[in-house]
């Protein structure tokens, strides 16, 4: 899809089991420069999982994930290799619980560079990151603590933390779920100019169709452990594919379709299904519309994993790939 | 027209604290008829939980409280403890967020169902109790025999079904619903906001929905009050204040809630900027006018009032 050009990250294949437990279930995902990924899906579906794993923080236990072109460098034994890549950072969700309350703006955004050791620069690198991150004067914010920003500033203060060691990748988990909606649109701007001005890619995970609307190039859809959709937000959310995309997509509030519930909540990863692992809550398998034969397929038979280089495509035997 | 079943007149209510005063509700009426819904929508500390709990005399004793509180008839700040407890439950009940934190972890399900049914003798034996809890739980989707489950058996959809069981107990006119659905994921959300609609449709319910999220409250509210700062700023018709925002600060909020497919909206994430204003210091005039668009010198100098702004519409805007 980007001839020449090579992914900040690339995940094949990867497997995240915990005992008998499927998190991850066989993921192949990629970001490029200067795109925004949205990565969607409900809680257990094993989006955050994945991320701790492209972050190197959480052990893989199968499958191949590339930095830049290239392996990480993998540390520890078999089974519990972890990898530190101070060009991918993470943007956590809840700013006041990021923060510690005790130190200063300055000493929070300057502490992953102390923790790699002090330079000479660092005050000029602080104030860079806070500037990019929209605290500006950065000066007018180094000595004060948390408590005496505001919920939005505090936002800007955990990203300008992730700035400062001049990432190539952000990693944001839910960034804005926990804000206000008046300062939800002031930060995904900001993350969006991040990435047209300097290309920053960042992959977001989120619950919210909406947010990958206002910011996403692309996205992927989750379902227990596997991405179920992916391609241009454009094309996905305006003709979804999947029966599970196309049902989050109806529930999204204010929208002028009926909403299309679906029945029970996500199974146990334990307990992954047979077949197609959303046979059990398919409304269109429920339907009864579809051909016996594909019918037979959903229960019996995996639709299989989306591969790298499936550029729009839906895991559903009832699509055509 | 039937006797409305929440009458708020001029509500108001302070925080006293160390740091002195705090005005969280400065002067709010509504009304909602009966079997009607209204949903309050507003940022962090604009005052909409304050109303929440004012309505069933729930605040704590540091808050002040003035104004009318008119539930099913009757003053809420002129009754008795006796009259006041019949009051909550049987009237008005409410359904707060957080389900894991508003039910007790010790006690089953069914248990917790049938204290209020108890104690307000809606039924009379406990025999009685356990037929009405099965009816309950079966009625919002769980089945009679999870009675005996504890809340950590089940999922936070679950449990946030067994608040509105037990808020339907006592068979209340009134449902509060405090952001009932805010630590849900979309598709449970759908599924509980829902099975509200259902049961306000077979019980002819009334509702006060209040959460941040101006989006779910078009879709499950007839109408809309916008509250800033303590205040209704908009209010009117759900459907036509969310398109056609009469207040500047409405339409930054509804403009927050991008409308998936809008052109507009694509690659442009749009909000207010700034921060709501503290409680303990509101800025002088409109208290909106620091974050305003379109604020005008006048803006600083006095505090619109709320003024028709179209059919069954109002707003507190000079632009107005």
């Amino acid at each position: 899809m980007h001839p020449g050009v090579t992914p900040l990250v690339e995940a094949r294949d990867v497997h995240v089991h915990f005992g008998t437990a499927r998190a991850v279930d066989g993921v192949s995902i990629s970001v490029m420069p200067g795109e925004v990924v949205a990565l969607v899906g409900e809680s257990g579906s094993g989006k955050t999982t994945l991320i701790r794993a492209l972050q190197g923080l959480q052990p893989v236990t199968s499958g191949e994930i590339r930095i830049r072109g290239a392996e990480p460098e993998w540390k520890g034994r078999a089974g519990r290799r972890t990898f530190h890549d101070p060009g991918i950072q993470m943007v956590f969700q809840d700013p006041t619980g990021a923060l510690n309350p005790r130190h200063t703006i300055y000493e929070i955004v300057a502490e992953g560079l102390r923790i790699q050791g002090r330079r000479d620069d660092e005050e000029e690198l602080v104030a860079t990151a806070m500037a990019r991150a929209g605290l500006r004067p950065p000066e007018r914010f180094f000595s004060l603590y948390p408590h005496q920003i505001s919920g939005g500033q505090r936002q800007r203060v955990v990203i300008a933390g992730a700035l400062v060691m001049e990432p190539s990748l952000l990693l944001a988990d839910e960034p804005v779920a926990s804000l206000d909606a008046s300062i939800r649109g002031e930060i995904l701007a900001l993350f969006r100019s991040l990435v047209d001005e300097s290309g920053l890619a960042v992959l977001v995970v989120t619950h919210d169709l909406g947010l990958a609307w206002n910011i996403a190039d692309r996205i992927a859809v989750m379902y227990l452990g596997r991405i179920v959709e992916v391609g241009a937000v454009e094309e996905v959310l305006a003709e979804p594919q999947h029966p599970y995309t196309r049902a989050l997509l109806s529930v999204v509030p204010g929208r002028d379709e009926k909403p299309q519930l679906l029945k029970g909540e996500i199974p146990d990863l334990r307990n992954v299904p047979s077949g197609c692992r959303f046979h059990p809550r398919c409304p269109l398998l429920q339907s009864g519309l579809l051909p016996e034969e594909v019918a037979a397929r959903c229960v019996g038979e995996d639709p299989g994993r989306i591969g790298l280089e499936e550029i729009r495509a839906a895991a559903c035997w009832a699509v055509a790939r | 027209m039937s006797e409305p079943v929440l009458v708020l007149e001029d509500l108001r209510v302070t925080y006293r604290t160390s740091g002195g005063a705090v005005p969280a509700v400065r002067g709010v009426s509504l009304e909602i008829p009966a079997g009607g819904s209204l949903g309050l929508a507003g940022e962090s500390g604009c005052g909409k939980s304050t109303i929440a709990g004012a309505v069933l005399r729930l605040l704590p004793g540091t808050a002040e409280v003035s104004g009318r509180v008119l539930l099913a008839g009757k003053d809420v700040y002129e009754l008795k403890p006796g009259g006041l407890r019949a009051v909550r439950w049987t009237a008005g009940a409410i359904v707060f967020q957080g389900a894991l934190h508003a039910l007790n972890p010790v006690q089953r399900i069914g248990d917790q169902i049938a204290e209020p049914m108890l104690v307000h003798q809606t039924v009379s034996t406990p025999k009685a109790a356990k037929t009405r809890v099965a009816e309950l739980l079966e009625s919002v989707g769980i089945p009679a025999r999870r009675a005996a489950a504890y809340p950590h058996q089940l999922s936070g959809g679950q449990r946030q079904r067994v608040l509105i069981a037990m808020a339907l107990a006592c068979d209340p006119q009134l449902l509060i619903a405090d952001e009932p659905t805010t630590a849900l994921d979309v598709m449970v959300q759908a599924q509980v906001l829902e099975l509200l609609a259902d049961l306000r449709r077979q019980r002819d319910l009334a509702l006060l929905f209040i959460t941040h999220d101006l989006s779910l409250l078009t879709t499950y509210c007839d109408r809309l009050a916008i509250m800033y700062a303590g205040r209704i700023v908009e209010e009117g018709p759900s459907g036509d204040v969310f398109a056609g925002p009469s207040h500047p600060y409405t339409r930054g909020l509804a403009a927050a809630f991008p409308r998936i497919g809008d052109r507009s909206s694509r690659m442009a994430p749009s909000g207010l900027g700034g921060d709501p204003p503290d409680p303990a210091a509101l800025p002088a005039g409109c208290p909106f006018h620091p974050r305003c668009p379109l604020a005008r010198p006048e803006c600083r100098e006095a505090e619109p009032a709320l003024r028709i702004s179209g059919p069954e519409r109002r707003a507190a805007c000079i632009l107005v």
